[in-house]
């Protein structure tokens, strides 16, 4: 088999079952390297299209169709009008209301809610209500450092103020803005300026500028999938209503690997967590919700967001935003200039970096800072710093590279020691540096 | 009962077979229907409108005995339809629903992907991305898939290697900002 037969049939491979032409393909691709470079490069990018989840349907989907069909039964025999197909529509709308009612009850009695079923249906009912806001703004505050990514938590931090909004309709935009850090999603584009370096980015609305706050801006899934897990029995979730209240409360355990602890509690995901959100009971809609963690044997709570308001008219300008002139770039791993030596790993990375700085060569410094120029800022604090250790990289928690630990004299004479965050999981497999700085 | 697994042979008459129909085939369908429209309301509106015109015409589907496939076949042809007349609310802005035992940020965060995902397919040739969904995602046959969408298997081999191809150019160049984009600056 020559390879432009083996790539035209390797497609079988990707099939449910082999084919007759399965077994030559295979041993023209144990032979040839060319091939089985592009048939693992198909390999992958299957893999990666393939979903983490697959989308069901949501848990009234069943008794609303249901109710449809049994009203065009109902439309079929009202069309032929003579009164015993008169009362057989009235018995088939019984038995129609008595399947929805049966469908939607099913789900109550084997729900994890404690018996509570008034409140459980009370959270169904606030996800439908929440589903025809036009719009939400939360107010709130989390313990973070201004200017660092919005998924850094710390119980030490002191709190920062949080505020976020999010327009459904006409279009969908959203902004979210902390002291030191903006996003904003104008409906075609998200851009991220952190005004304490003056630099920024542009990229497509789902880039991940603010990572987990993104859920928030749509509570009606959280809340859908809260209410999900806990009727599949997949979550440690417990619901109250009292004084017009009602109040969900789930605990969540903390994820990543932590054979080094580094990364645990530095985010919510990387923390043994609890979320807890409150209704109100008449409007049905969120009226708050608080985040805690477990650090250091004592409950922490490191994000609120205590006045959310809806249907409120947002302006244009919020969602509009004016990027400072002299405003450094963020550039992507494509974009930077490649480096004078060869960089192979972590370790290589941060030596690179830091060398840079000591010999204030700024052309080498952005073949692994991510940046059109590098800050004044940065070369005043860190210019001439004398390299004291580079020590042994190490992963932690869910950040997809590594950490490398490092000792620095800085110009002014004092010892700074912290850890270079760095990775590579960028299609070029280019090393950079992303933080720990 | 009927389960996802069990072939359909006849086209359901009575209510009571619908129902069966519906609790069996309803999470493939949304599913389907989620990859070809984005968003959880359309894909649930969609599908709801196949059950319905399934039930009225079960009279002249009497022969039909591919009963999944037909009606993955009749949810494709509305999917098109939607995407004709698509008035509702943008793709991000709808609750989704992904089976999942994960926590409830990392399920919002899949949802996430599977909108980025979406994106990503709807930036190359519809035909080919209807492939690769229908097969990757609905995880049918190459048989199954040249059955609803009325073409032959070689047909459906080639624009799933041709989608593939493009799609791995679209998500080289878009992977290098969302890369970038994330984590930046981690204390």
């Amino acid at each position: 088999m020559h390879c432009k037969e083996a790539i035209r049939c390797m497609t079988g491979l990707f099939d449910k079952e082999d084919t007759p032409e399965s077994g030559p393909v295979r041993e023209h691709l144990a032979k040839c390297p060319a091939c089985r470079i592009y048939f693992e490069k198909q390999q992958e990018l299957i893999e990666r299209v393939k979903q983490p989840g697959r989308v069901a349907a949501s848990h009234q989907f069943g008794a609303r169709t249901m109710n449809a069909i049994n009203h065009a039964a109902a439309q079929e025999a009202a069309s032929t009008g003579t009164n015993w197909r008169w009362n057989g529509w009235l018995r088939w709308t019984v038995a129609a209301c008595a399947t929805a009612l049966l469908i939607l009850l099913i789900p109550m009695l084997t729900g994890r809610f404690g018996g509570n079923h008034q409140a459980f249906t009370a959270l169904a009912q606030s996800i439908d209500a929440m589903s025809a806001v036009q719009s939400i703004h939360m107010t709130g505050r989390m313990r973070t450092i201004p200017g660092d990514n919005f998924e850094l938590i710390g119980a030490d931090y002191d709190y920062v103020p949080l505020e976020m909004w999010r327009q459904f309709n006409p279009s969908s935009k959203w902004r979210v803005e902390k002291p030191g850090r903006i996003v904003v999603m104008d409906g075609s584009a998200s851009t991220l300026y952190i005004s304490t370096a003056n630099s920024y980015m542009t990229a497509s609305p789902n880039a991940g500028f603010v990572e987990w706050l993104r859920p928030l801006l749509d509570p009606q899934s959280i809340l859908q999938n809260e209410l999900d897990a806990a009727r599949a029995k997949q979550s440690d979730a417990t619901i109250a209503k009292a004084n017009g209240t009602i109040t969900l409360t789930v605990q969540s355990d903390a994820k990543g690997d932590f054979k080094n602890s580094w990364a645990k509690n530095k985010s919510i995901l990387e923390s043994d967590h609890a979320c807890i959100y409150t209704f109100d009971a008449a409007t049905k809609l969120l009226k708050s919700l608080r985040v805690s963690i477990r650090a250091g044997g004592q409950e922490v709570t490191v994000l609120e967001l205590n006045d959310i308001r809806y249907d409120e008219v947002l302006p244009d300008s919020l969602f509009a935003l004016q990027i400072p002139a002299g405003a450094t770039q963020i550039v992507t791993p494509a974009e930077m200039s490649a480096p004078a030596t060869a960089i192979l790993d972590p370790k290589d990375t941060a030596t690179y970096f830091f060398n840079a700085f000591a010999q204030e060569d700024w052309s080498a410094l952005l073949s692994v800072y991510p940046a059109s120029t590098v800050p004044d800022g940065l070369k005043k604090y860190y210019g001439h710093v004398t390299v004291l250790s580079i020590g042994q990289p190490f992963q932690s928690g869910l950040y997809p590279g590594y950490f490398v630990p490092y000792q620095i004299r800085l110009a002014d004479g004092s010892v700074k020691s912290h850890n270079l965050a760095v990775r590579n999981d960028n299609p070029q497999k280019r090393w950079m540096v992303d933080g720990g700085f | 009962m009927l389960t996802t697994a069990q072939p359909i042979s006849a086209w359901p008459q009575t209510i009571e077979e619908f129902e069966r129909l519906v609790q069996a085939t309803q999470d493939d369908l949304v599913n389907f229907a989620f990859h070809q429209l984005g968003n959880q309301e359309d894909a649930e509106d969609a599908v709801q409108d196949v059950y319905v015109q399934a039930y009225r015409d079960r009279g002249k589907r009497r022969h039909i005995t591919e009963v999944r496939l037909y009606l993955f076949r009749m949810v494709r042809n509305r999917c098109i339809d939607f995407h004709r007349l698509r008035l509702r609310r943008p793709a991000d802005a709808v609750t989704d629903q992904v089976a999942s035992s994960e926590d409830t940020f990392s399920v919002v965060a899949e949802q996430e992907q599977s909108k980025e995902l979406h994106r990503l397919l709807e930036g190359i040739p519809s035909r080919e991305a209807e492939v690769i969904r229908l097969r990757i995602l609905s995880e049918m046959s190459f048989a199954e898939v040249a059955l609803i969408v009325g073409t032959s298997v070689p047909t459906v081999k080639s624009r799933f290697r041709y989608g593939l191809d493009k799609l791995r150019r679209v998500l080289n160049v878009e992977g290098e900002t969302r890369c970038t984009a994330k984590k930046l600056f981690v204390a």
